[in-house]
């Protein structure tokens, strides 16, 4: 009754021959699968800081359009407010944590229509806007006055509306390619037949 | 050597190397799995990636007078789903939601204030788009020998197809029990879209003639009036001209504000009933609800009425209205949180204390109106003749359409807060102006006392007391041994 060694459950030896070959096959598909879906899903994009990996789906592209529009447009990126800055542990744990939400809300089609920051963003997105605007804050912290959220005043960062549908077609950016050269996926538009 | 060990040692060595079956068959298993799931995940985000480029597919060309939604909804499914949502006719608001509310049981002075008339019988809370022809055709408001075709003009969207095939004025002027094996769809996409485009289109012809009395051209307006204007064909104040027969109108030559309607049925003389316990003309009010919104903040804000009821959706790429017409209060997230950064919880308190204060105002205004139809009917017992009480019963039928404007209303108010509030002030002046006047006038008579007013505090018994007036059995209301001292 020996435990069967890693190299041993590897090597498959023991097995039929026809389950061993399924079993290499399955995996091959699996590790292809795989490869397939790093490039649909521009998976090493989320590496970087890119605003474009924000709009991989659809459901930040009126953020980024009332972003690029903005006043931060051309000073700051989405993950310069968005995620933590102290050290690489936690900005890539952040991203980590809150791209898996992201991408099971969205796969699963449960996303609200109206974004609101959630409980562990609030504290990112605040120390994020005081890194920069740290000048600005000196006499308002003097004063001694209690803390409020920037946005509670300064309300139209993403613009005066808040809805996935706010801005209108023309000014939503197209999702950045994903696909493979011989696929022309988003390039063709179907017209309406009279 | 040993044979016996050698062959021991080598089938040793197998086993070393060999693992279970059920070892295999579950890595095959859980390998199959990952496939399974892996593949489905790159499905899934094809298809997300995609869905930008679907919604312009038409899948069927539609018929210039199709009337069947679900044909509708083979090109449109994700408009149709939510269109078939409002056949969810349970929801509540603290005043609305979809679900049959009993007006009359809840409230038993509007059976008094409907007194003889259809809305003393049945008043219930009209339920979503896609009832409305079971509902119309069941109503006790439309039995034998009452008969106005013109009932259906808002119900269905095979109405601009029967205009088409019979002419307006034969449609109108037609039977409502004849027409019923051809009004088979409820209200749908035909009412407010063009089939062709898509656009939206004035399919009504009583919203157009409106316009035209105003000087107005309906067809200029713009896209986002047009998202008010669809809903304008049948949410607001309308009647049914004698001539041509049961021609349907909207009040609007001299304006759309309250007063420029009493204005206009003044000077044609029109009423609905002549109500039996004050023998006042009564202007029963419809639903007013695009010309109070049109007065209200929203309105100058230009947002539109399908901006809060059918706000618009993302899913995925595809951005579409959510053709679940119903109250902003049940979709509060994703309609006034568009532009209003507060809590559901915050605004809904909002909402509803802005409309409780419209509903004590309006139950102010409705006690006052239901005891000056009973002063008035006091004085004709003391013998004040018609003359006297003319300029009290004019009161009385502007002070009751006043009220009703707010009251069948949709949304308590809400469409315009403080106009509801002038209207309702309006309403609750004419009816103490009114009771004054009659009480001066019983006072000549030497009757200082109040009439005694009937018990009318549930449905069964204002029904009782309505009907007693409308036989003509009248209740004696003067107190005892006080009638017609001066007479």
């Amino acid at each position: 009754m020996k435990i069967p060694r890693i190299l041993d459950i590897l090597g498959l030896s023991g097995l039929p021959c026809f389950l061993q070959v399924l079993l290499y096959g399955l995996a091959g598909l699996i590790i292809g699968m795989g490869l397939v879906m790093v490039r649909i899903s521009n998976a090493a994009s989320y590496l970087y800081d890119s605003p474009e990996t924000c709009i991989n789906c659809h459901i930040m592209t009126d953020a980024y359009a009332s972003w690029q529009r903005g006043s931060h447009g051309h000073v700051a990126t989405c993950n310069d407010c968005h995620v933590p800055h102290e050290n690489m542990v936690s900005k890539y744990g952040f991203k980590a944590l809150d791209g898996t939400k992201h991408s099971a809300v969205f796969t699963l089609g449960t996303e609200p229509q109206v974004l609101e920051l959630s409980a562990t963003a609030v504290p990112v997105v605040q120390k994020n806007c005081i890194r920069c605007h740290q000048k600005q804050l000196e006499m308002v912290r003097l004063s001694s006055s209690k803390e409020q959220a920037c946005w509670k005043c300064h309300q139209t960062i993403h613009g005066p509306l808040r809805s996935l549908s706010a801005s209108p077609p023309e000014l939503r950016p197209p999702l950045p390619k994903a696909g493979f050269e011989f696929n022309p996926i988003g390039e063709t538009k179907n017209e309406p037949k009279e | 050597m040993n044979p016996k060990n050698d062959s021991q040692t080598l089938s040793n060595k197998k086993d070393a190397l060999r693992i279970p079956i059920w070892l295999g068959l579950l890595i095959l298993l859980i390998c199959c799995t990952a496939v399974v799931v892996l593949g489905l995940l790159g499905v899934s985000i094809m298809e997300r990636r995609w869905e930008a480029q679907r919604p312009a597919m038409v899948h069927r060309p539609i018929d210039e007078w199709e009337t069947d939604n679900a044909v509708w909804g083979e090109n449109y499914p994700r408009e149709y789903e939510t269109y078939l949502e409002q056949e969810n006719d349970e929801t509540k608001t603290l005043y609305g939601g979809s679900y049959p509310r009993d007006y009359l049981e809840e409230d038993p002075y509007q059976v008094i204030l409907f007194a003889g008339y259809g809305f003393s019988k049945e008043y219930l809370q009209a339920r979503g788009h896609v009832y409305s022809v079971e509902d119309v055709n069941k109503t006790a408001r439309i039995k034998k020998p009452f008969n106005a075709a013109t009932c259906y003009t808002c119900k269905s969207p095979d109405v601009p197809r029967l205009m088409n095939e019979m002419g307006i004025t034969e449609f109108y002027a037609a039977n409502f029990h004849d027409l019923t094996d051809q009004i088979n769809h409820p209200i749908g996409c035909l009412d407010c879209h063009n089939p062709a485009t898509l656009t939206l289109r004035v399919s009504r012809p009583a919203l157009k003639e409106a316009f035209e009395s105003m000087g107005k051209d309906v067809s200029e307006a713009g896209l986002q009036d047009m998202r008010s204007l669809v809903c304008a064909q049948c949410h607001v104040e309308y009647y049914f001209k004698p001539e041509p027969k049961n021609y349907l109108s909207f009040p609007w030559k001299n304006g759309t504000t309250v007063e420029a309607m009493i204005e206009y049925y003044d000077d044609i003389d029109f009423a609905d009933y002549v109500h039996p316990i004050s023998k006042t003309r009564i202007i029963k009010a419809q639903h007013p609800d695009y010309e109070l919104y049109s007065t209200g903040i929203h309105s100058y804000r230009n947002v539109s009425c399908s901006d809060c009821h059918m706000p618009y959706r993302s899913e995925g790429g595809v951005k579409f209205s959510d053709h679940h017409v119903q109250s902003p209060l049940l979709n509060i997230s994703n309609s006034c949180a568009v532009c209003h950064r507060w809590s559901e919880e915050e605004i809904k308190t909002r909402v509803e204390g802005i409309q409780t204060k419209v509903a004590n105002a309006m139950m102010m205004s409705e006690e006052a109106l239901v005891k000056a139809h009973f002063d008035v009917a006091a004085a004709i017992q003391a013998g004040v003749s018609d003359e006297q009480l003319a300029p009290i019963r004019t009161l009385l039928r502007h002070g009751q359409f006043c009220w009703d404007y707010i009251s069948a209303s949709n949304g308590m108010g809400f469409h315009s807060p403080q106009e509801s509030m002038r209207i309702l002030g309006l309403a609750l002046q004419k009816a103490q102006e009114a009771r004054l006047q009659t009480a001066r006038l019983l006072a000549y008579k030497g009757i200082s006392e109040p009439p005694k007013y009937p018990d009318v505090s549930t449905r069964e018994k204002a029904f009782d007391v309505a009907t007693r007036f409308v036989n003509d059995e009248p209740i004696q209301l003067l107190p005892q041994g006080t009638a017609g001292i001066l007479n």
